[in-house]
């Protein structure tokens, strides 16, 4: 589902002129097959976000490829991206990223409104989304009128809402607390094996990395270790 | 992204702001009322103008002042020349003039003085020129007369004698019985061998011709015909006011009658050709209508400008958009939205901002010009209460043209500023919006 091949990735830091590079990623390659709930750990300021962004596409790789579902994602244009993200990939952020001014069936509503799904068939599966995660009672509310575990869900019912075969999570348990934080790692698992979604799943925390088949380590932007919990 | 969805978007995105957005569409309504009613005052003036031009009769008239003797100077025109024009295509008629000299004539006790002129009556009835009462003259001793003439008999003993605006002496100073059919005697005067005569001529006024279109114009002379011309301009010793006449071979004036409106142009062209000095309404119409489309096409540039400076309003209101919602098209972004979208969701915007600021300025362009065609010729009647607007007289008018330049104008301005602000929406990085950098 997802070739990592050879991936480094720099930043250049600095005033124009004075620049100094810094290596973040660097010479990584793995695979994450279908199927698999794969969470990537590491300290803090390790690369884990910056690969994951990679492979989100909010950046492009300074070396190597990417291919997911086949495609070389890595030379992809901006807008191809963004077509790509919207039909392949459902996205769960630490602190949510829900748009504040819009109710919590709404925010679910928006990735099918991108795709352009008739409005019709928009509220029936806004409405189901929502059943999923039990926010169906919720749907009026803006993100602030809600907890954060509710915000969580709603972020995950945008991420399932067009039926994505990956879903990509950066520290999605990083806002929550440890009893939120159980329920979402059961619902993941729940997903994973009712529906066959793929997961890759960033985290600090090796308690929260146990729900992945597989977990990849890094240290300082390399690979460290890649090893299958059972 | 549907585009009904699109429009959606921009309605809640705008319901956000409606203060801001009001404002904008206010000032861009602004300057699209000033481009439209600015412009309207050269488009109003023009239409009365051609309008003016156009119901005259004199719009198939061409005046002929002389013919180019090929080096230049101007020569009148002579029958042959009248004939040749008379073949050329397109005309009805050609009239044609002398002038005798300036004469006494006087009916009863009442008299006046009067320049007498030759004039070419069949030339005139084919032209079909309208004759206030009476007929043409049927004999060399009966006489047209002008509208004015009829109306400038006076007593030559009386105290003081009052005029009229027009310079027409009042009723009770005037001989007020009807002229036609009445016998009119012209003073001539003699000279032969320094031995001054005076003798009468009888004439009969057979008919008086309508008063000149224009109203500044007036009409005082007495017309003869060709024959009588012959006659009298071959009196030995004959003196007018400047001395003694010579009989003249040529015409001092021709004016030629076209067909119909459309032939003018042509027969300009071919007198043109043959070197005759001309002038006609039509001709002139070329160089006003030239006039009038140089003043739109300056106004139309000043309006632009008032809507260049609303255009800056737009894209304060579309930057500040941008910027407000950076963290949402950040979002937007990350889960699919592509930069194409995000653009077309903000020109959209600007363009709703442009077409409703058009709509409303259009709308109040038309009240302004409907209030200032009305209320104008009151205020310049309480202001200069002795002139009088001609009729049909349009300050303003805003024809459909004007709109689709003003909408054009308007829509393609606000997009165009809408551009920047919209490109750097889709510029606008995934993460750094996801981290509320922006
Ligand atoms: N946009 C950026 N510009 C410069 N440096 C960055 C940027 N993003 C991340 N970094 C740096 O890259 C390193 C890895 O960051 P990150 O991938 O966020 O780590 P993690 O998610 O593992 O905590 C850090 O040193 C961080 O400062
Ligand atoms: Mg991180």
């Amino acid at each position: 589902m997802i070739e990592v091949n050879q991936v480094s990735h720099h930043f250049r830091l600095g005033k124009k002129g004075q620049q100094s590079r810094l290596d973040v990623i660097k010479n990584i390659s793995f695979h994450v097959q279908q199927g698999e709930i794969v969470s990537i750990v590491g300290r803090s300021g390790s690369g884990k976000s910056t690969l994951l962004n990679l492979i989100s596409g909010f950046i492009k790789p300074s070396e190597g490829e990417i291919i997911i579902s086949d495609e070389k994602v890595s030379e992809f244009t901006e807008s191809e991206f963004a077509d790509f993200r919207l039909k392949n990939m459902g996205f769960i952020f630490q602190n949510f990223q829900l748009i504040p001014s819009m109710t919590a069936y709404e925010n679910v509503e928006l990735p099918l409104i991108l795709k352009g799904v008739s409005e019709a068939a928009r509220k029936q599966m806004t409405i189901d989304m929502l059943k999923t995660v039990g926010l169906e009672h919720f749907q009026g509310h803006y993100p602030s009128e809600l907890s954060g575990g509710q915000q969580q869900r709603v972020s995950i019912a945008r991420a399932l809402v067009l039926e994505p075969p990956l879903i990509l999570a950066d520290e999605p348990t990083g806002s929550l607390d440890s009893e939120t934080e159980q329920d979402l790692l059961r619902f993941i698992q729940k997903l994973n094996r009712e529906r066959g979604i793929t997961f890759v799943i960033i985290t600090h925390d090796d308690e929260v990395a146990k729900i992945g088949n597989r977990t990849i380590r890094i240290t300082d932007g390399e690979l460290a270790e890649s090893g299958v919990f059972v | 992204m549907k585009l009904k969805d699109q429009f959606r978007f921009i309605r809640q995105n705008m319901k956000k702001n409606r203060m801001r957005v009001s404002m904008t569409i206010l000032a861009t309504a602004m300057g699209c009322a000033f481009l439209i009613v600015l412009a309207s005052v050269a488009f109003g003036l023009h239409s009365t103008i051609i309008k003016e031009n156009l119901e005259s009769p004199a719009v198939t008239q061409i005046e002929v002042h002389g013919l180019n003797d090929g080096e230049g100077n101007f020569g009148p025109l002579n029958d042959k020349n009248i004939e040749s024009i008379e073949e050329l295509n397109g005309v009805k008629a050609v009239t044609r003039q002398r002038d005798l000299s300036m004469f006494t004539y006087s009916i009863e006790e009442y008299s006046q003085s009067a320049s007498t002129v030759q004039s070419h009556f069949p030339s005139m009835t084919e032209a079909g020129i309208e004759i206030s009462e009476g007929a043409y003259p049927k004999n060399k001793n009966e006489v047209m007369v002008g509208y004015h003439f009829a109306l400038s008999f006076t007593d030559p003993d009386a105290e003081e004698i009052e005029y009229n605006e027009f310079g027409v002496p009042l009723e009770e100073y005037r001989y007020s019985e009807n002229l036609v059919g009445k016998t009119i005697d012209m003073e001539l005067k003699t000279v032969v061998d320094g031995k001054e005569t005076i003798e009468t001529v009888p004439m009969t006024v057979s008919g008086i011709f309508e008063a000149p279109a224009r109203e500044w114009s007036q009409d005082y002379s007495v017309y003869i015909t060709d024959e009588k011309y012959n006659e009298l301009a071959a009196i030995p010793g004959l003196t007018g006011e400047f001395g003694e006449i010579e009989k003249m071979d040529y015409y001092q004036f021709a004016t030629v009658y076209a067909n119909t409106l459309e032939d003018v142009k042509p027969v300009v062209a071919d007198l043109e050709n043959e070197g005759y000095a001309v002038y006609s309404i039509v001709s002139e119409m070329a160089q006003i209508n030239m006039f009038f489309n140089v003043a739109k096409a300056g106004l139309i540039f000043i309006g632009t400008i008032a809507i260049l400076i609303a255009s800056i309003g737009i894209f304060n209101t579309m930057t500040m958009a941008v910027t407000e919602r950076a963290p949402d098209i950040g979002i937007m972004k990350a889960i699919g939205a592509s930069p194409k979208v995000i653009k077309r969701i903000f020109l959209l915007e600007s363009s709703y901002i442009g077409l409703m600021g058009a709509v409303i300025g259009i709308i109040a362009a038309y009240i302004i010009s409907i209030s200032v065609n009305l209320g104008l010729p009151f205020i310049l009647m309480q202001v200069f209460p002795e002139d009088q607007l001609p009729e049909g007289f349009t300050f303003s008018s805003i024809p459909l043209s004007l709109i689709l330049i003003a909408v054009a104008i308007c829509l393609a301005v606000t997009i165009l500023s809408g551009v920047r602000p919209a490109k750097r929406a889709t510029e606008i990085d995934v993460l750094k919006a996801m981290r509320r950098e922006l």
